[in-house]
């Protein structure tokens, strides 16, 4: 009982919590019955075991308890097994030679219908193990709406652009993801700018997850064990963020021997190692991938083209220890920077420097805890080394954390945790430090910190053998505290020519603003029958930090910014609602899910806002509010020699801002109201299969010009007062692959070519439109080559990127 | 930029551009576009007053030459009245030498049909300008190699620092979107005394004139709203684009308006590249 107490947190109870939060929490700590100690039955579990390509039973497949290995039993000829089990739920792990193994975790539920258990030949590794954490009709029975999951081995049989497997730019294929342009990896979800998305790496966020200006993600795929998508629904353990979770794992080594994996492509080339560490109780991985784009550069005959570096790279690690049986701690880390450089004189570099610490305690059968602490830093910095105009211009910021659960299963119809969560974030001055003799001055804005402590709480609760629920309440307590200034403005009017009539000065840690929130989530889902399920959810998210822009890009020097005096944070509700069917003995999944969501306080710039520099950057930005809506059908098959999806979304996004377009409601960019995906993959044979897929969305919200005039002796387009009221035309792209594998299982090294080609059929979709004067009918005119200008006349050059661009991949294993 | 852009392009290779049809909205209503200058040189002192047209419009840009212009000395309530001048295609005072004063603020007035326009602007001292001098430089990061001309002076005051150069070459005006130099004193003004390189690389006999002028705060971000929106390519880095936001108010009238109006201080001063340097 002892430790049960660690459940009433004194702290918890000495905080002045609102009436409603108490009575939520007292429930949780004191209501709910601490669990019975009784003698338990020996229940008999029945199930068989399959090929999942031709579903043929498998005969001699090992079968035992993860906790209790010699409980072991084989499948009989007809692949039908029977095994004993006192205390759920438990994993169990199915294994045969030449197969997969499959671990499940077994609750009472499935003792109530037949269970099978689909083997997928072993076409890698004879040690790789793949851990199937979800049963097959989990879409049906789970508690969860707006989530998406894409195993990794899916995720790399994806044709890629430039074959460099992408885990953001797979997610955009999912029904509510939009992307905001060719080829970039941000992340629009369910009508949320991209800053709404929490993208964290083992618990620790990045800030920027891309690479090369958001053409490609910062995850090395050989090094992640999953990544779980939530679209605004997440549970009460996370929050910071409006619009979605993108929760990534890194992989643990293999606690055998050293297995090693990787690729040669097109851009970079990429290595993972993998082993045991001391002895079995304790692994490694590491990972590392770069770029040699500079190569290419060098290849170029145009020197100012080939004077120049252009790379980026990444590091990741992990290290695993099995302190007890009790016990683990898991320590990892991730370093990724990219550098553009041109001649000596110029060079912009960016870095994200994660660090996370988790240590898990399974207290009981029924009763965990998990100790997770991080750092995440990231830092930008430009070099213009010029004699007259040099600089050095840089900036960094951080978010340090701490995180507690305890988690109880009670039984299988009741499960609950509760916990802290404790972050720091500090946004160091932007700084411009002037080099030696150069003319201009240096620059330095204040820093900005904060502090967010939340308390959380939450359970599933199974009411009838039909209903369930998941509710769960977070509880936000922000502070912006010092270092820093405030400034106060003449009128409190805030304007880029508003009067500072005076500041104010704040001491390290002391409290400069305050905002406090409750974020309830509420979900519910009813089970017609093994196969059909209802949900509905709502779900309210609090964001205290943001970036301050207007273009739907990100940038490596975007300007963060936190709540404070004059920002406040911004809040999003959701109410969603889900049907979800399978079929097939659960081969195929089909969901529609509807939602509505509202949000308030988002920001938007003023036309011309500074904002780089500023250290008044509230008189730089507008605030408003917006809404977004939509139904997203999915059909999905998992298993079988042809998987994939098919997914269709309609939506719409909008956005009102006193200050933008007359004040009335506009689209934002992203805002695509038709989205078709089809994702396919084939296995024609174990060395050959094959990908597919195609992408069909409604062309961004853009404004197009309605006019020309003259001013300053420029011709100028003239636009409407109301944004994005015209559309790029629709978009659609197919992309395809092949791979061949080394299907000798006999061989150590095994290696595999990919070969990919994105944009199939040569679409030219728009990057960008130009408008702009096109002299004598030639739209590269240059003065120095093509002669005196004959003839001027307005036109609209329209940019496209990646047609037809195949590329080539090794990748290998040993 | 453009180099960044040609490196990015590059690595995404296979980037092309091509001229295309788009079917763009048209302009329902009348849109004036007025350009007034007010400064202490009167042969730069102008109202120009234009219409918007449709964006694939080819023909000739519509003048408005029957306004009524004039400009107030909002202190001593002087009026300075403006003719329709066919030779300019604009007003000009009617009195030719009449100009603005330092230290004194005026307002512009104009009356087109049922609407009527106005905007105001201070005139503030001009900066000192000390010398220009040019030399001889080898090709730098994002400069050729060339004769570059330097200008030498002093920004004495505190406040509303906002000032722009313009540059003329053998009597022709740079004026393409690269050729706005603008500054203000974010990173403050030290460079403008140890010598403001303009951007331009100049041939031997080459006769360079320097305009510089000290704008009020209003026209200087119209200027740097124009640049940017010149810039803008509608792509994903890119911000929404929108009209420069113009100091000139409708007092009356349905009429949206276009342009600005400056009060400006300005000065001159010119250079012939004899080759030898400083």
């Amino acid at each position: 009982m002892k430790r049960l107490v660690l459940g009433y947190n004194p702290y918890l109870c000495s905080m002045r919590l609102t009436a409603g939060l108490s009575k939520f929490l007292f429930i949780f700590l004191f209501i709910l019955p601490f669990p019975e100690l009784k003698a338990q039955e020996t229940k008999v579990f029945v199930a068989q075991v399959l090929d999942v390509t031709n579903s043929s039973p498998l005969p001699g497949a090992s079968v035992y308890w993860e906790n209790d290995v010699s409980s072991g039993v084989v499948s009989e000829i007809d692949g039908t097994f029977q095994i004993g089990i006192k205390t759920l739920p438990a994993r169990l792990v199915v294994s045969f030679i030449g197969f997969e193994t499959s671990i499940r975790v077994i609750t009472s539920k499935d003792f109530d219908k037949p269970q099978r258990f689909f083997l997928k030949p072993e076409d890698l590794s004879l040690d790789e193990i793949i851990i199937q954490e979800t049963n097959p009709d989990q879409s049906v029975r789970n508690m969860e709406t707006g989530k998406a999951t894409v195993p990794i081995a899916t995720i790399k049989n994806i044709p890629a652009l430039f074959g460099e497997v992408d885990l953001l730019r797979s997610l955009q294929l999912l029904p509510g993801v939009q992307t905001a342009g060719e080829g970039t990896t941000g992340l629009f979800v369910r009508g949320g700018s991209a800053d709404q998305n929490l993208v964290q790496l083992d618990g620790a966020p990045i800030y920027n997850p891309s690479h090369f200006f958001g053409f490609f993600s910062v995850f090395n795929p050989d090094a992640l064990d999953q990544v779980e998508l939530y679209k605004g629904n997440m549970p009460a353990s996370f929050g910071g963020r409006l619009s979605a979770l993108i929760d990534v794992s890194l992989r643990e080594g293999n606690n055998e021997q050293i297995h090693g994996e990787g690729g040669i492509g097109t851009i970079s080339s990429r290595l993972t190692l993998d082993g045991p560490l001391f002895s079995d109780k304790s692994t490694f991985i590491i990972s590392g991938r770069r770029t040699y784009a500079d190569m290419f550069l060098k290849l170029s005959s145009d020197p100012d083209i080939n004077n120049n570096k252009l790379n980026f790279h990444d590091l990741s690690g992990k290290l695993s220890f099995k302190l007890s049986e009790r016990d683990k701690l898991t320590v990892s880390s991730y370093q990724g920077s990219d550098f553009l450089g041109l001649d000596d004189e110029f060079g912009l570099g960016w870095t994200n420097w994660i660090s996370s610490a988790q240590w898990s305690r399974n207290i009981s059968d029924k009763f965990f805890f998990d100790l997770e602490g991080y750092h995440s830093m990231y830092n930008y910095r430009v070099e213009f080394d010029d004699p007259d105009n040099g600089f050095e211009w840089k900036n960094n910021l951080s978010e340090s954390g701490m995180k507690g659960i305890w988690t109880f299963l009670r039984s299988d119809a009741l499960q609950t945790y509760w916990g802290f969560q404790s972050q720091f974030y500090h946004f160091a001055p932007i700084r411009l430090v002037p080099a030696i003799d150069s003319s201009i001055d240096p620059l330095a804005t204040n820093p900005k910190n904060g502090m967010l402590n939340s308390l959380f709480a939450g359970m599933t609760y199974e009411i009838t053998p039909k209903l369930s629920t998941e509710v769960g309440l977070r509880w936000g307590l922000f502070n912006q505290v010092g270092k820093g200034v405030d400034y106060l403005y003449e009128g409190g009017v805030l304007d880029p020519g508003s009067s500072i009539i005076d500041s104010v000065n704040y001491k390290s840690f002391e409290n400069i603003k305050f905002y406090q929130g409750l974020e309830p989530r509420v979900a519910f889902r009813y089970l017609f029958n093994d196969e059909f399920s209802v949900k509905a959810a709502y779900n309210r998210n609090f964001q205290y930090v943001q970036i301050a822009s207007n273009s739907s890009a990100g940038l490596p020097i975007d300007r963060w910014i936190l709540a404070g005096t004059y920002v406040p944070p911004i809040r999003a509700d959701q109410i969603s609602l889900g049907f979800f069917r399978n079929f097939d003995n659960n081969r195929w999944e089909f969901s529609v899910e509807g939602y509505y969501k509202d949000f308030k306080n988002i920001i938007d710039l003023r036309n011309g806002a500074q904002i780089l520099f500023t250290d008044k950057i509230e008189t730089e930005i507008l605030k408003g509010n917006g809404w977004a809506y939509g139904t997203e059908f999915m059909l999905r098959k998992n298993v079988g020699k042809t998987t994939g999806w098919l997914a269709y979304t309609w939506s719409r996004s909008w956005r009102k801002t006193p200050g933008v377009s007359e004040g009335l409601k506009y689209n934002p960019r992203y805002d695509r109201p038709h989205d078709v995906t089809l994702v396919l993959n084939h296995e024609f044979s174990p060395s050959w299969s094959a990908g597919l897929t195609f992408i069909y969305t409604t062309g961004q919200a853009v404004s197009f010009p309605i006019g020309l005039y003259n001013v300053d002796l420029q011709s100028v387009p003239l636009y409407s007062k109301y944004r994005n009221e015209d559309r790029f035309p629709d978009y659609h792209r197919m992309d395809a692959s092949v791979t061949w594998k080394n299907s000798d299982k006999g061989r150590k090294w095994k290696g595999s070519w990919n070969f990919s080609i994105y944009n199939l059929y040569g679409r030219k979709n728009p990057f960008a439109y130009e408008f702009r004067e096109i002299y004598n009918d030639n739209i590269k005119y240059s003065s120095a080559e093509d002669g005196p200008i004959v003839t001027s006349r307005q036109g609209v050059v329209m940019t496209y990127l990646f047609t037809f661009l195949p590329s080539i991949t090794y990748n290998f294993q040993f | 930029m453009k180099r960044i852009c040609i490196i990015l392009l590059a690595i995404a290779s296979f980037s092309c551009q091509e001229e295309v049809n788009l079917p763009l909205g048209t302009i329902d209503s009348t849109v004036p576009v007025i350009e007034a200058i007010w400064s202490d040189r009167p042969f730069y002192n102008e109202v120009k007053i234009t219409l918007a047209q449709n964006y694939f419009d080819n023909t000739e840009i519509n003048v408005v030459k029957d306004a009524q212009v004039y400009i107030i000395n909002t202190r001593s309530k002087e009026v300075v009245p403006f003719r329709y001048n066919q030779g300019n295609l604009s007003y000009i005072p009617v009195e030719t030498t009449k100009r603005a004063e330092i230290g004194e603020s005026y307002q512009l007035f104009i009356q087109w049909k049922d609407n009527q326009f106005t905007a105001s602007g201070e005139m503030l001292a001009p900066p000192i300008v000390d010398s220009l001098t040019h030399k001889y430089e080898k090709e730098r990061l994002f400069r050729d190699e060339g004769y570059y001309i330097k200008v030498y002076g002093k920004i004495p005051y505190q406040e509303n620092n906002y000032y722009r150069i313009r540059v003329i070459e053998n009597d022709t005006l740079k004026n393409d979107r690269d050729d706005y130099l603008l500054f203000d004193d974010t990173f403050g003004l030290t460079f403008f005394e140890n010598g403001l390189e303009l951007n331009y690389d100049f041939a031997e006999g080459d006769k360079v004139r320097m305009e510089l002028y000290r704008l009020n705060k209003e026209p200087y971000n119209y200027f740097t709203q124009l640049v940017s929106l010149l810039y803008n390519d509608g792509g994903l880095f890119s911000p929404p684009p929108q009209n420069p936001d113009t100091n000139i108010k409708v007092i009356s009238g349905s009429s949206d308006v276009l342009g600005y109006f400056s009060v400006a201080s300005i000065l001159t001063e010119s250079v012939t590249i004899d080759g030898k340097g400083d």
